[in-house]
């Protein structure tokens, strides 16, 4: 079953393409993340599926229906940011929520627990910390238990407990059987909560797929090597020793520590015992698994884009 | 539409702008009526040629006019409230927040159309009200005779409703769009004196009769409806005043109300919000 599927997808501010011809399909059940950098395309994609913006081009379907307003009232969505009556309280703010989704107004201390927020639901919205506005947004997101969630940059604003709670609630509506689409800009972020994967750049798709899928598809310069990151009190020789290791194909010095690249089938036990072996003994030593952040890089290129 | 209405209530009922305004304007309208009682009796009433006639302007038959014509001046509170609400939701985003939690666009700008509708009706019970109260103190006996103006009344509060509206939609932020109100209204008086003043100059030079074509603008269109109360120096002057198209001008009237409608309307649902 697919929740969510898009079909080129394309959105123009006059001159500008922020979205050019995007397809692809959340399956059910799946922690789906729209990643890429500030600017790509990922609020504008999810504005289109929500109605707020207007497409150029393309269709989208949830459900494999058309998109319309009853199916939005059964989709918990946070989009950009909290936006909710400054002058209300929170608790007021979720009220209307609940009653814009047709729900009862019983889930809402529900929901203020589960976001931490019932010691402060009877303040009003205008004197929340943005950590506290980001969960109020959750909270709303969460109103009627909906089958679905999309929430863009989810932890936005909040202190690391508060990222980590998040995570963990997502993470645990997915163990419950909740489709969750996810826009994100943090590839850690990605890496721990999602099981599927679009990264976008400039409006266009690179690549879509489950994480694995997407990780394992490598380059073909980068497909077997290993990054080991390691330093000693003297780099120099260090250099000098790995250079006559079997193995090493590359050493780059970063900032203070050493970055050597390696054949597959090379350890970083195998790299600590030859450098001890030759009388150096590692202050630091670093095997860095392929990251989802490496596969991105190589995706989308290392500057930062405009 | 009572769902959508019930959801608006909510929105409202804590806001503080709300409550000052619609205080004010009901405090607004029987005061106006007030003073302009007061200088009737201890101005006016004192120069002799003005009073030829005794003329009481909140006795009934003038009581309708007199009281429509008066609080007509502060249905800007009214109006300036209604695009305050709608900018406010652009300012907080609530208008796209609404929409993801399931309104539809049309149901979203309907229920401010609707809004701006039940300010109207409430302003022209209220005025209706001022002017049954006035009436019986006059110790006159009652009749309904000139109540059309307040019909009237009402025609000129939605318009300036919907115009209200629709500026929100177009200006989107709180402080341009109370900007923009203002400086409208302000320019299309100053056009239509302008316009006023050409329509008698080519009466007079028996070149045309086209009416007041200073009535013929948007808002002046159901200003105009509501003319200034009869008393002697504007009968004398009638000679001099071009034809009185009423029909023209309600139908003006109720043709720029359907345009703010269905502009506001299409603004909303049509564009990026």
């Amino acid at each position: 079953m697919v929740v969510l599927s898009v079909n080129n997808l394309s959105k123009n501010y006059k001159s500008v393409k922020a979205l050019q011809n995007v397809s692809f399909s959340v399956p059910q059940k799946t922690v789906f993340g729209i990643l890429g950098p500030n600017g790509s395309g990922k609020t504008t994609l999810l504005g289109i599926v929500m109605d707020v913006l207007k497409a150029s081009g393309g269709t989208y379907a949830w459900m494999g229906e058309e998109g319309n307003a009853a199916q939005r009232k059964k989709i918990g969505t946070l989009l950009e940011t909290p936006n909710f009556y400054h002058y209300l309280s929170g608790e007021k703010n979720l009220k209307i929520a609940a009653r814009i989704k047709g729900r009862g107004e019983e889930d809402i201390d529900k929901v203020l627990q589960i976001v931490n927020l019932h010691q402060r639901k009877d303040s009003k919205f205008s004197t929340y910390s943005l950590g506290m506005k980001q969960r109020l947004a959750i909270g709303a997101a969460l109103l009627g238990n909906p089958d679905i969630l999309v929430f863009d940059e989810p932890t936005n604003g909040l202190d690391p407990a508060g990222i980590a709670e998040i995570r963990e609630l997502i993470k645990e509506l997915n163990r419950n059987g909740k489709t969750i689409i996810m826009a994100s800009h943090i590839l850690d972020e990605v890496e721990k909560v999602c099981t599927h994967v679009a990264i976008i750049q400039k409006g266009v798709l690179k690549t879509v797929g489950s994480v694995k899928d997407v990780m394992a598809n490598t380059g073909s310069d980068t497909a077997t090597t290993v990054l080991i990151e390691l330093s000693a009190d003297n780099d120099e020789r260090l250099i000098k020793i790995l250079q006559q290791m079997p193995g090493v194909l590359d050493i780059n010095l970063v900032d203070n520590f050493l970055q050597v690249t390696c054949s597959e089938n090379i350890t970083a036990a195998q790299v600590n015992k030859f450098c001890f072996d030759n009388g150096v003994v590692l202050s630091r030593l670093n095997e860095k698994r392929k990251s989802l952040e490496t596969r991105f890089l190589e995706i989308t290129g290392t500057k930062s884009e405009k | 539409m009572t769902e959508l209405l019930k959801i608006e209530w909510l929105k409202l009922k804590n806001y503080t702008a709300f409550k000052v305004l619609a205080i004010f304007f009901c405090l607004g309208v029987i005061a106006t009526n007030y003073v302009v009682y007061i200088i009737n009796r201890e101005v006016v009433q004192q120069v002799p040629v003005a009073g030829m006639v005794s003329f009481s302007p909140y006795s009934f038959n003038m009581t309708w006019h007199t009281t429509s014509y008066a609080s007509g001046c502060i249905l800007l509170l009214p109006a300036m409230l209604l695009a305050i609400l709608i900018t406010n939701e652009y300012g907080f985003k609530t208008h796209r927040q609404n929409i993801i939690d399931g309104l539809t666009r049309q149901q979203f700008i309907g229920v401010k159309m609707m809004l701006a509708l039940i300010f109207a009706l409430v302003a022209t019970v209220l005025v209706f009200l001022t002017a049954l109260v006035f009436g019986l103190f006059s110790g006159t006996s009652f009749s309904f005779y000139g109540i059309a103006n307040v019909g009237y009344f009402f025609l000129k509060a939605i318009t300036y409703n919907l115009f209200a509206v629709l500026v929100a939609v177009l200006v989107k932020r709180t402080g341009f769009a109370i900007g923009v109100l203002f400086i409208y209204m302000g320019g299309e008086n100053f056009i239509s004196q302008l316009l006023w003043g050409l329509s008698i100059k080519l009466k007079s030079l028996g070149e045309a009769d086209l009416g007041n074509m200073g009535d013929y603008l948007p808002l002046n269109a159901a200003d105009g409806l509501l003319e200034f109360p009869e008393n002697t120096v504007k009968s004398l002057s009638k000679t001099i005043m071009p034809h009185d198209y009423t029909w023209l001008v309600f139908a003006l009237a109720i043709g720029y109300l359907v345009l703010f409608y269905f502009w506001a309307t299409r603004k909303f649902v049509k564009s990026d919000l």
